[in-house]
């Protein structure tokens, strides 16, 4: 929460500082074409709902998104991965885990065994596509901070 | 009569005897045949072999060109997605902004869009597309990223990134050896139906596919095989040209062979004809002869006016016999030898003919003939070789006797001048010649054909004499025959030009 709220403000810091005046330049194409084209990169896509960490050696995870795919498999902050999908990543690195996802994102099945409180725990998830929610929210993102164009759809979930 | 015996002649087999001959003449030009020939088959299926080795060779450095091309640009392509990979790592290590995903489309100029998730907040997605002018050929193809803390999900379009590893095909030759350079074509191919080897009408291509991110390009490597190009320069047909040139030849030279090898088996057979008819011929005067001489040494007793005429008779025979002798004689010399030097003297035609029926006068007489000689031109002296033209006059006399028919035994002999030639003429009565043999008289041995005429017996050399001694007097010999009135031969001996003439007298036909 700390990482994630400095790094909401050093966005802001540069938002401010730079990309005030030079907002309009950063993106000179219609935002209807950012829109449609942020909607074709995102939706069906799956993800899997965690940030996670590297230690020495091994992966925990970090941050698990509410309401994600993760979440719903009860994946928990602290877990340690042991294995995905048969592979071992108990000595691996997030490019390793990264490599596992990328591999099953067609099939979108992910059967992880975790390490939780001394405990090994197997987890099955099942990745999902961004919500209609997450994706219209990170065009109105764009649409504001890109094209200066506040949007009710995207001023809506802002907290 | 005669024309039966010729009929018979034309009709008899000649070839009776020459199929030894031929076989064995035949079976060296065979030989030759068939080993030409097996050359021939040989150079044919080397040069075959040659093209398909080069076919093979040429199939093999397309595709070792088009493969090696291919991957050369598939870790090019590599190299430049991982590159891209890490630069975008880099720049997300501080915290990611659409001013850093800006900078990293920037910077990979073949990316159109993306999108950054990170995997924190999917929510809070970075989106950035391409800056304003940068024109992209077709529909941009999606592709993903995973970094540490997210997914980058780009846009790209394969033609700018073709373009930009596209130098990795202008490398150096692929092979170069000491003095041997081979270099194929390689071609960016797009949307190819086939991959594999593709035989062309000029040599051979290989399509590789490229691997994705480019798997809509392929490499097209080419190789020409120049021999097939056009059909002169094709070395197989040059091979079989020649060939069939060196068969024609041997052909020629068989025919040729085999044509001379028939010539010489006729002349060999008119040779011992000759020598049979010869033997024949020399035979009677030989016989009457040695009659003559026995009857003079049996009969002391015997009247001085039979035996003048023994004696007669005898000389006679002698006469006609060394004439015959020297015939052959003279056929041979003229026939083997360059030296048939003639003599040329100063002679008078007209004392050359007086002289000669004078002397064969008794001789024409006893076979029951007349000689009517008509001097009918004071013509001038010649250089002539007396002999040779007394024996060709008498060959033609004497041939004028044995064709002559039983009614009119008279033989004219003419001696006359025109503005080019002195002639000499022999005119008989006699059953004539047929035309069809006309051609064919002064062929050595020929009148040998009819050799079972004991009437007309006849070495058959002594029209071929009179034609060579005219011809070496630099004449030409004329014939007039119609079968049954009688033949004419008329020898021309060219007058020297810038002689003209006085004639002395002008003699008038003599009865001799
Ligand atoms: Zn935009």
């Amino acid at each position: 929460m700390i990482v994630r709220l400095s790094h909401l403000l050093l966005a802001a810091l540069l938002f401010i500082s730079t990309a005030h005046a030079e907002e309009r330049k950063m993106c000179t194409a219609p935002a209807s074409e950012c829109e449609k084209a942020i909607r074709e990169l995102s939706s069906g896509r799956r993800y899997l709902g965690v940030k996670i960490k590297e230690l020495e050696p091994g992966i925990i995870v970090e941050t698990v998104i509410d309401e994600g795919p993760a979440a719903r498999a009860d994946l928990r902050v602290g877990d340690r991965l042991m294995s995905v999908n048969g592979h071992s990543i108990v000595k691996g690195s997030i490019k390793d885990f990264k490599q596992i996802l990328y591999s099953a994102k067609d099939t979108g099945v992910l059967w992880i065994i975790v390490l939780r409180q001394g405990i090994l725990k197997k987890v099955d998830v099942r990745l999902e596509p961004y919500t209609k929610a997450q994706i219209d929210k990170m065009v109105a993102q764009h649409l504001a901070q890109a094209h200066g164009i506040s949007s009710i759809n995207a001023a809506a979930p802002q907290q | 009569m005669f024309r039966s015996f010729l009929a018979k002649w034309k009709s008899s087999p000649r070839s009776g005897d020459r199929p030894d001959h031929v076989s064995s003449i035949l079976v060296p030009f065979l030989i030759v045949t068939v080993a030409l020939g097996v050359l021939a088959a040989r150079s044919y299926i080397l040069s075959e072999r040659t093209e398909r080795g080069v076919d093979t060779l040429a199939m093999q450095y397309a595709g070792y060109a088009a493969q090696i091309s291919a991957s050369r640009i598939d870790a090019a392509v590599s190299s430049e997605l991982f590159h891209a990979t890490e630069e975008w790592q880099k720049l997300e290590r501080r915290s990611p902004s659409s001013v850093e995903l800006q900078k990293w489309i920037g910077d990979n100029d073949w990316i159109i869009s993306a999108l950054y998730v990170p995997d924190a907040d999917p929510a809070s997605a970075i989106y950035a597309s391409e800056l304003p002018g940068k024109a992209h050929a077709g529909a941009p193809l999606p592709r993903e990223l995973y970094s540490s803390s997210g997914i980058v999900r780009y846009t790209y379009d394969p033609a700018l990134l073709l373009a930009r590893v596209r130098p990795a095909l202008a490398q150096q030759p692929l092979v170069h050896a000491q003095g041997f350079t081979q270099e194929a074509q390689v071609s960016v191919i797009q949307n190819a139906t086939t991959t594999g080897a593709v035989k062309t009408d000029n040599g051979y291509a290989f399509i590789a596919p490229l691997a994705a991110p480019l798997s809509s390009y392929a490499i097209r490597g080419f190789v020409e095989t120049g021999y097939a190009s056009s059909g002169w320069e094709s070395a197989r047909l040059i091979s079989i040209v020649l060939s069939a040139f060196a068969l024609l030849l041997t052909g020629l030279g068989a025919y040729l062979a085999m044509r001379g090898l028939a010539h010489e088996a006729d002349t060999m057979k008119l040779r011992g004809a000759l020598v049979a008819n010869v033997s024949h011929e020399l035979r009677t005067p030989l016989s009457m002869i040695r009659l003559g001489a026995e009857t003079l040494k049996r009969g002391a007793r015997l009247p001085e006016k039979q035996r003048l005429e023994i004696e007669d008779s005898i000389l006679r025979e002698v006469l006609h016999l060394s004439h015959l002798v020297e015939n052959v004689l003279d056929v041979a010399r003229m026939q083997n030898s360059s030296a048939k030097a003639l003599a040329f003297t100063p002679v008078y035609p007209r004392d050359l003919l007086t002289s000669l029926i004078t002397t064969y006068e008794s001789w024409i007489r006893s076979r029951g003939f007349d000689v009517k000689l008509h001097l009918t031109d004071a013509v001038e002296e010649q250089s002539w070789d007396r002999d040779a033209v007394s024996r060709a006059v008498l060959n033609l006399i004497d041939n004028a006797i044995k064709y002559s028919g039983d009614e009119n035994k008279l033989i004219d002999v003419v001696l006359r001048q025109t503005e080019e030639s002195v002639v000499i003429e022999v005119k008989d009565r006699g059953i004539g010649i047929d035309a069809g043999d006309l051609a064919h008289i002064f062929e050595p041995y020929y009148r040998a054909q009819f050799s079972d005429t004991q009437t007309r017996r006849g070495a058959g050399l002594g029209l071929t004499l009179v034609q060579q001694i005219i011809a070496s007097h630099g004449g030409t010999i004329e014939v007039e025959s119609k079968p049954g009135t009688g033949s004419t031969f008329r020898l021309l001996f060219p007058r020297p030009q810038s002689h003209t003439t006085t004639s002395l007298a002008q003699l008038t036909p003599q009865t001799l």
